[in-house]
């Protein structure tokens, strides 16, 4: 299967206008987990538009970041504000609906439902906000047809290829049309040409608009998705560099 | 073997919601099961017990002294059919004044000369004083839950010694009401020489009479004056345990099949959940064989403790609720033959460990063969989705998706959802059948009560002495008619009349007054409206052979009259009669009324009236209608039991929940991170166990209506009464939707805690360990 490279319609359906203005704010973020300290005092501003890779090496606090912002976790100090919202103080309610209605998260392994098919899947997304299920399965299969797996559709995800289940993941993060689409290591857990195939579908998001916030530790998925480079070390950013697009 | 100890202690510390969970579910099980068995060895035989463990005599037999000497039936008794022999004991029958009522003997007593309580047969329990063994001294046949306190008190013969009580005896197959030293009895005039025989094979009356035809073979012409076979004894003092026998056993049954399979769901479903484990035991160079040991050893080791802790526990609690069960009128006889035996003990120490390591075993062979790195992902790895269709059918519902979501959980795991089902079907199966059975046990407890309050015995016992009323009995009729709150009163007699043309006794009960039915629930005609009319109670019509219109002569000495039988009463008493006042006087002129019930106007305190009425005449002794001991025993049980196999099925699901957050604990994971609220994931969950408590309903309900039409007929047969059919109509659809709901209860109540740990899951953590 070879990934489209063309910027398609039914992917721009970002809510947010791009117009550069700061989406994320983190200010003084720190986070414990016992003596340990994953995050010590991140600041760090992401405007609207922006395609950010955050990279280190293991254990450096790249997937605690990406948590935080997602409201999958809770900073120990300092806040973190998403537009405008501080995301630490929502309640457990509050994190549920600002994750359903700001944020598209892809996981390094998929984290779909087995016993769903790949639609219900992604379909599944709109169904907890309350769209019923016809027109919620009417827009997944747009985004299918966008991301070039509609064959695929009602299969399960055991039968799919990693990089299907990958592009399956990608149209479950947009069905909501978030303004913020989070990525951590997208390419990890696939072999290196659907990994190109993820690389390119990122990349083209990002084009029509879509914020993106992506941890990894591919250099080269950074330089080809990304306009700017954070490096964390030890829970603390350590440079931040605006990327030259690669080939 | 060290590292398969370590690795298994390791697993269990951090297993521990897991581990408790076995432990208790094992614990509550195995008390279940000692309780159950207990009651199932108590029900199924409680005559045969304390029978043999007296050496009861199969038959007692009496013989004419003045045809068969000692020596003779001595030899007689020597017949090659014949086990065992006690006597020949000289056997007088004496009468007794009223006065020593007191002492539990009055009127016509058989009084034996014997020189011990033990011997080969009949080994009487002498639980109280000394026997008998010099001339002035007398033993009685009590049972033990009466009180001692009659030792040394003297009981004056007609005619004859006065005797002095030396000590209580307790015989079930009462061969006799007290017992002389031989040299007493010869003061007592004995006509009879009594037998006590076992014989080698005594399981059907035709038996017993070949036997006994052989022993009277050998003895002159008319020596046998009358024998009475243990198996009439069995069934006339058994019925009410029969009563209790085969709902008890229903119930043991019923808990050993819920106990054994919720075990085999908590300890394999414990051990799937390790697949991934056991992957990386493997990875570290574990064999198969030391990997199967590790699952073993965890999965037995708090199986054990709680199998140790439950048959501690069950014998606690057996031993108050058996002494319960068996406490009553008639069931008083078998308190010192039921408890615990040693075999339940044995079988729950080795059975439900055994239960424990099968069902553990199975999966655990599974894994064994597992190679590791299959093993491994046995947590990761995408699963092949089940059953589709209704994933697909159930995505596209108009339900709300977390509702949707759960109920499409149970087809991802089926057989451990089969396993859960069958948990709450027999968790609802055993709500369904107690309830039923305590509603009616309920109605038939309450038949009649509201007839009367209180009721006025015609004699009372003050300071050990009989005192007999200063007021006529039409006096003290309208006496009692007279004081406040009287609504209405009743007087009533009994006197025993024999029927014409056969050996029966009955006892005739002579009614006279404003509510002469008391509290006599009619199943069939109606009641008497003139003089010659009877009503029976519905043992005595069976065991006689008679319908209601029949026509008998009831004979009392010389006197005798012809009656129509125009009524059946529910009685479990087999010699129950009543007819009208004027009938009864007809036959026993003498007669007066023993009783007086009292029928209250609403509102008036019982005890107030009590009062009053041993003020107006110090010589009767008034007593308020206390609870009916045998309905109070069988819904105490049945509460007791029901309430104990509930925990055990919400122990049950509450781990089918457990294991299910925990294989889910990703999918639950994903779910929030795009957006599932607490609450949904909280409903999801509980739905999930909801439609399996639904399924269990729909089949637990109508098994739970079948055991009770099984159970409830064999229960009022073996006590020979016919229930009127609104005691046994007892499923309204007001009933039913309440039991549909209850395996819902269960299972929402076992998921409710585990679902809401479920949704406090903290999501990053998940994620970042897949």
């Amino acid at each position: 299967m070879s990934g489209p490279r063309r910027a398609p319609s039914v992917l721009c359906m970002v809510t947010e206008d791009s117009s550069g203005k700061t989406v994320v704010r983190l200010d003084g973020v720190r986070r414990e987990y016992g003596e340990t300290t994953a995050l010590d005092g991140v600041t760090l501003e992401i405007r609207a538009g922006e395609a950010v890779a955050v990279m280190g090496p293991s254990g450096c606090g790249k997937s605690t970041l990406l948590n935080m912002i997602a409201g999958l976790d809770r900073p120990t100090a300092g806040t973190v504000l998403v537009h405008g919202e501080d995301v630490g103080r929502l309640s457990e309610k509050g994190l549920a609906l600002y994750r359903r209605r700001r944020i598209g998260m892809i996981f390094q392994f998929f984290n779909l439902v087995d016993d769903l098919s790949a639609l219900d899947n992604v379909a599944l997304a709109a169904q907890l906000t309350g769209t019923p299920a016809r027109p919620a399965r009417r827009r997944a299969m747009e985004l299918f047809e966008e991301l070039g797996i509609a064959d695929r559709a009602n299969a399960h995800p055991a039968v799919l290829s990693g990089g299907e289940r990958q592009r399956v993941a990608v149209a479950r993060a947009l069905m909501n049309r978030p303004a913020l689409l989070l990525a951590d290591e997208p390419t990890g857990a696939l072999d290196s040409r659907a990994g190109e195939q993820v690389m390119d579908l990122l990349l083209d998001l990002n084009q029509i608009g879509q914020t993106l916030v992506l941890v990894t530790h591919d250099e080269h998925l950074a330089r080809r998705c990304a306009g700017r480079l954070v490096t964390l070390a030890d829970g603390r950013v350590t440079g931040q560099h605006t990327l030259e697009p690669s080939a | 073997m060290r590292a398969v100890w370590r690795a298994a202690r390791a697993a269990v510390r951090r297993r521990r919601l897991q581990t408790l969970v076995i432990a208790l579910v094992t614990l509550t099980s195995t008390g279940a099961i000692v309780v159950a068995l207990g009651l199932v060895d108590a029900a199924s035989a409680p005559f045969d017990k304390a029978f043999g463990e007296q050496r009861g005599p199969h038959v007692v037999a009496a013989f004419d002294r003045s045809v068969a000497s000692d020596a003779q039936l001595a030899r007689a008794a020597r017949d090659p059919g014949v086990e065992a022999v006690e006597g020949p004991f000289p056997r007088a029958t004496v009468a007794l004044p009223r006065d020593t009522a007191q002492y539990g003997v009055f009127g016509e007593v058989t009084i034996v000369g014997r020189a011990e309580p033990g011997g080969e047969v009949d080994r009487l329990d002498l639980w109280a004083g000394r026997w008998a063994t010099a001339p002035g001294e007398v033993v009685l046949n009590r049972q033990s839950d009466w009180t001692a306190d009659d030792l040394g008190k003297r009981i004056p013969v007609p005619s004859g010694p006065t005797l002095t009580i030396v000590g209580f005896a307790f015989d079930l197959s009462r061969t006799a009401d007290a017992w002389v030293a031989p040299s007493q009895i010869d003061a007592l005039h004995p006509a009879a020489t009594q037998l006590l025989l076992r014989f080698s094979d005594a399981s059907s009356d035709t038996l017993l009479r070949e036997r006994m035809g052989a022993v009277t073979a050998r003895l002159p012409q008319g020596a046998l004056a009358g024998s009475e076979s243990y198996l009439t004894l069995k069934h006339r003092i058994g019925a009410a345990a029969r009563a209790y026998a085969p709902y008890l056993s229903a119930f043991g049954i019923l808990g050993i099949v819920v106990s054994v399979l919720i075990v085999a769901n908590v300890v394999s479903g414990a051990v799937i959940s390790g697949f991934r484990h056991i992957g990386i035991l493997k990875a570290l160079g574990f064999t198969p064989g030391q990997v199967l040991a590790v699952y073993l050893v965890m999965v037995t080791a708090p199986a054990v403790l709680g199998c140790a802790a439950g048959v501690f526990a069950g014998n606690l609690l057996a031993a108050p609720f058996l002494r319960f069960t068996f406490t009553g009128p008639d069931a008083g006889v078998f308190h010192d033959s039921v408890g615990i035996p040693p075999w339940v003990n044995v079988l729950a120490l080795l059975g439900m460990p055994a239960v424990c390591v099968l069902a553990a075993l199975a999966p655990s062979l599974r894994a064994r063969r597992l190679s590791a790195a299959r093993a491994i992902s046995a947590g990761t790895a995408p699963r092949t989705g089940r059953a589709p269709g209704v994933q697909r059918r159930l995505a596209g519902s108009r339900l709300p998706r977390s509702v949707s979501l759960g109920v499409g959980l149970p087809f991802a795991r089926p057989g451990r959802s089969a396993l859960t089902v069958a948990a709450v079907v027999l968790g609802v199966t055993t709500v369904t059948f107690a309830s039923g059975l305590a509603t009616t046990m309920t109605r038939f407890g309450n038949a009649g009560r509201d007839a009367y309050q209180v009721t006025v015995y015609a004699s009372t016992v003050r300071h050990g002495k009989l005192v007999e009323p200063e007021h006529s009995d039409p006096e003290l009729h309208s006496l009692l008619s007279s004081l406040p709150g009287a609504a209405g009163v009743t007087a009533r007699g009994d006197v025993e009349v024999t029927v014409a043309g056969s050996a029966r006794k009955a006892m005739l009960e002579g009614r006279r007054g404003d509510g002469p039915e008391l509290d006599s629930v009619l199943t069939e005609g109606r009641w008497t409206r003139r003089a010659g009319e009877v009503v029976a109670g519905t043992a005595w019509l069976r065991q006689s052979g008679l319908r209601v219109g029949d026509e008998v002569r009831l004979q009392k000495g010389g006197r005798s009259r012809e009656v129509t039988v125009v009524g059946a009463f529910m009685e479990t008493n087999g010699e129950l009669l009543a007819t009208d006042w004027a009938t009864f006087t007809a036959l026993a002129p003498e007669e007066k009324p023993i009783a007086y019930h009292v029928k209250l106007r609403d509102g008036t305190d019982p005890a107030a009236y009590a009062r009053a009425a041993a003020a107006a005449d110090p010589g009767v002794g008034p007593a308020i209608t206390g609870p009916n001991t045998i309905t109070q025993t069988v819904v105490g049980s049945a509460s007791a039991l029901t309430a104990m196999l509930a925990v055990v099925a919400s122990l049950g699901v509450f781990n089918t929940v457990v294991l299910n957050t925990r294989d889910r604990r990703r999918d639950l994971g994903m779910l929030k991170s795009i957006g599932m609220t607490p609450r949904q994931v909280t409903v999801m969950m509980t739905t999930s166990m909801a439609a399996l408590g639904a399924l269990g309903s729909v089949l637990g309900v109508p098994l739970g209506i079948w055991g009770y039409r099984q159970v409830v007929p064999r229960m009022v047969d073996a006590v020979d009464i016919t229930l009127p059919p609104y005691m046994t109509d007892v499923w309204h659809p007001a009933a039913l939707t309440a039991l549909a709901l209850t395996g819902i209860a269960i299972a929402v109540l076992g998921a409710y805690l585990p679902a809401r740990r479920a949704a406090r899951l903290t999501i990053a953590q998940v994620l970042h360990n897949e």
